[in-house]
């Protein structure tokens, strides 16, 4: 199980150093299916029938139709918004720091008084590693088509979380969930064309006609 | 359970309530006519508002409802949170009428953009309507997420670049916000699990029933998470960015949806589990937080209202002082504190969409939106012009009108529980809001309007929903109904049960 935590965490890593907007959907795909893979496992640990359900939902919401959603809208996007050339960290500096990332989520982990399972001890570490490490690359990254990853990141991070921590809320509300993030990035995609139309920039540092001064 | 036990009883009750903005909205795709469309929304917000008075009333005398086993819950407070969403959605949906048929008339959207409106306002409505009586919390974190994406679809109806910068602002922070919220729901099911593994531990009464057991540690840290999730959603300061962005770009009616409505739900939650906290270790931890982050959006929101040159900016940023209050309230607690936070809740979802829908009809007259450019509104429009004063006054509160009576409660309730240094702080930045937000209001107001303003009638539409909420805020100054009270004094009770500072 270890061992599937660490292939978890290298496919969050290849995401975050991943320049091009094709490169890191890539990238999240191969991440989608590790979590698919864990999620099958803690399935097959805990027994219960439901989380296999959840785990095919991952693998065909996640690793198929949303990569497959996000290139269809971005399609006639011109290649230059679709690289990340200047983040606010450089992508070398930002392993580093999402290491650091991860060493603060198990020593947060262990803070807090939990059972001891070995579900929760493995996987709950990577899944607050992997909320922090989404919320960083949001910070970071300054193309808005490239602050979606974060937002992807945080997720398989949130649900990874659930699923450690509750071996899942029941199936009708995980279904929710998943609607609302396939819904959430339909409508970010949308809005990323009327930016890249409108601004005729994806620099989310030039979204700054509303401010107060 | 029988196919017929889902139309029967209260069953039937919430069906009929969630499936009326649900058909509206289907009617609305599918006939896609202005005028139908205006019609089905009206009805459909008039129906919604017809039957959140037979639930409240029967909330008065059985206190709770249940439907399909627990999964929905209805208590005092649930209903009190109901009924600010169906009035302001009826006069919302009555405004939209003459607000959104002007831009249409002016050709800066068209039937395509007409359909997506009433569509999305529909859904809004729904979505909104579920926070409050979902009983599982998983449903209601669900529903408060696709609120955020709907009211971002409404926003980003105009392709102006304000517009959709501020989108873009609200849909990543509001989403990052809530993904917070996830994490502390998660940790309070997770508690409760340890307890009682039971497929009823995401549902509130459950947790509630079994919050005494709880792991202390695991409720700190869970309030914690929820207070950030959802503090962004309702706008309290530091995680406020996205409110004046939002609030401000949004079309009018939809403003005064989200500043009235939207931000009581999302507080709604915090509450939820701030009770859940205060029975297992007692009001002390939630309390003190809620006054923290209520004091520091007071306080932003008295300097950001001083430098103001956007009038819905202005009032969008009154609206994160207003839940800075509401938070306050809560946070010193006691029978009286939470009673006037309650009240401050209703009023003040009536007096922002009033003044939203002023400034609305301001805004389409003098084609800005610049307070420097706006004057002598009382001589171009006599009507609006005062009730944007009354408005303006009730909002800073000012005597008779109804946010004075609620917030003199809150601010005694600060007194009382001996809460001196945050009273205190409050008390002078609300002195200071009082001085240039009415300062900003007068200037408006008074004063000679520039020649170029077209001397056109903006519709009785306009009008008559400012005229209805403007009666309520009079009404409510001086009197209030004595079953109001009785829902407003349970609902006290519900909050209070974990105990007082």
């Amino acid at each position: 199980m270890i061992f599937s935590g660490a292939i978890l965490l290298i496919a969050t890593f290849g995401i975050v150093t991943r320049r091009g907007f094709a490169d890191w959907l890539g990238a999240y795909r191969y991440q989608s299916i590790v979590l698919a893979a864990v999620t099958a496992l803690i399935a097959y640990v805990t027994g219960i029938w439901e989380i296999y359900i959840a785990a095919g939902l991952t693998l065909v919401i996640k690793s198929i139709i949303i990569p497959k959603v996000l290139l269809y809208v971005t399609r006639n996007l011109e290649i230059e918004f679709k690289v990340e050339t200047n983040p606010y960290v450089s992508l070398r500096a930002s392993v580093i720091i999402s290491a650091f990332l991860v060493a603060l989520s198990y020593f947060l982990t262990q803070q807090i008084p939990f059972k001891s399972d070995p579900i929760v001890s493995t996987y709950l570490p990577i899944s607050i590693a992997l909320f922090l490490i989404g919320l960083f690359v949001i910070v970071n990254r300054r193309s808005a088509l490239n602050q979606v990853v974060g937002l992807l990141i945080i997720e398989n991070g949130l649900f990874l979380f659930t699923l450690t921590l509750t071996h899942g809320v029941s199936l009708i509300i995980e279904m929710g969930i998943f609607a609302d993030i396939l819904v959430g990035i339909i409508i970010s995609s949308i809005l990323l064309l009327r930016i890249s139309r409108t601004f005729d920039s994806l620099d989310v540092g030039k979204l700054q006609n509303l401010r107060d001064d | 359970m029988e196919l017929t036990d889902i139309f029967s009883g209260s069953n039937g009750t919430i069906l009929a309530l969630l499936l009326t903005p649900v058909i509206g909205a289907i009617l609305v795709t599918v006939i896609r006519q202005k005028r139908i469309s205006e019609i089905v929304t009206i009805s459909s917000a008039f129906l919604i508002l017809v039957q959140v008075f037979f639930i409240v009333s029967r909330i008065i005398n059985e206190k709770t409802i249940t439907a399909f086993g627990n999964t929905f819950y209805i208590d005092s407070f649930g209903a009190i949170i109901l009924l600010p969403i169906s009035i302001v959605g009826l006069v919302s949906a009555m405004y939209s009428v003459n607000y959104m048929g002007r831009q249409y008339d002016n050709g800066m959207i068209d039937m395509k953009h007409i359909t997506r409106y009433y569509q999305g306002f529909n859904v809004f409505l729904l979505t909104m309507l579920i926070v409050p009586i979902a009983n599982n919390m998983g449903i209601m974190w669900v529903t408060v997420e696709a609120t955020t994406l709907v009211s971002v679809l409404l926003i980003m109806l105009y392709f102006k670049q304000n517009a959709i910068e501020s989108a873009w602002k609200y849909l990543i922070i509001a989403t990052v916000g809530l993904s917070f919220a996830l994490i502390g729901i998660t940790f309070f099911y997770y508690a409760n699990i340890n307890v009682i593994n039971s497929s009823d531990a995401m549902n509130w009464t459950e947790m509630m029933h079994n919050s005494k057991l709880f792991d202390p540690n695991l409720v700190k840290i869970a309030f914690v998470f929820i207070l950030i999730g959802f503090g962004t959603k309702a706008g309290l300061a530091p995680m406020h960015t996205w409110l004046p962005d939002a609030h401000s770009e949004a079309p009018t009616p939809v403003s005064a949806l989200l500043s009235g409505v939207l931000l009581n739900c999302a507080f709604y939650c915090i509450v939820r589990f701030h009770i859940i906290s205060s029975s297992t270790i007692g009001p002390a931890f939630s309390s003190q937080l809620l006054i923290i982050l209520a004091v520091i959006s007071v306080g932003i929101a008295a300097a950001s209202i001083y430098f103001q040159k956007d009038m819905k900016r202005m009032l969008a940023f009154s609206s994160v002082e207003h839940m800075g209050l509401i938070s306050l309230g809560i946070g010193f607690g006691g029978l009286l504190g939470v009673y006037g936070t309650l009240l401050q809740i209703i009023n003040h979802a009536i007096v922002k969409p009033m003044m939203f829908f002023a400034s609305g009809t301001i805004t389409q007259k003098y084609e800005t939106k610049a307070i420097s450019k706006i004057t002598g509104v009382i001589k171009v429009m006599p009507a609006t012009g005062v009730l944007f004063l009354i408005g303006g006054l009730a909002l800073v509160g000012m005597p008779p009108f109804n946010i004075f009576l609620s917030e003199f409660l809150i601010l005694g309730a600060g007194l009382k529980s001996g809460q001196f240094l945050a009273t205190s702080l409050v008390i002078i930045f609300l002195v200071i809001t009082f001085a240039v937000f009415l300062r900003h209001v007068i200037r408006m107001v008074f004063g000679n309007p520039s020649p170029e303003i077209k001397n056109d009638s903006m519709g009785r539409l306009a009008i008559i929903p400012v005229v209805i909420l403007g009666s309520l805020v009079f009404i409510l100054g001086v009197y209030i109904p004595e079953q109001l009270q009785t829902l407003v004094h349970n609902a006290s009770a519900i909050i209070n049960q974990g105990g007082s500072t």
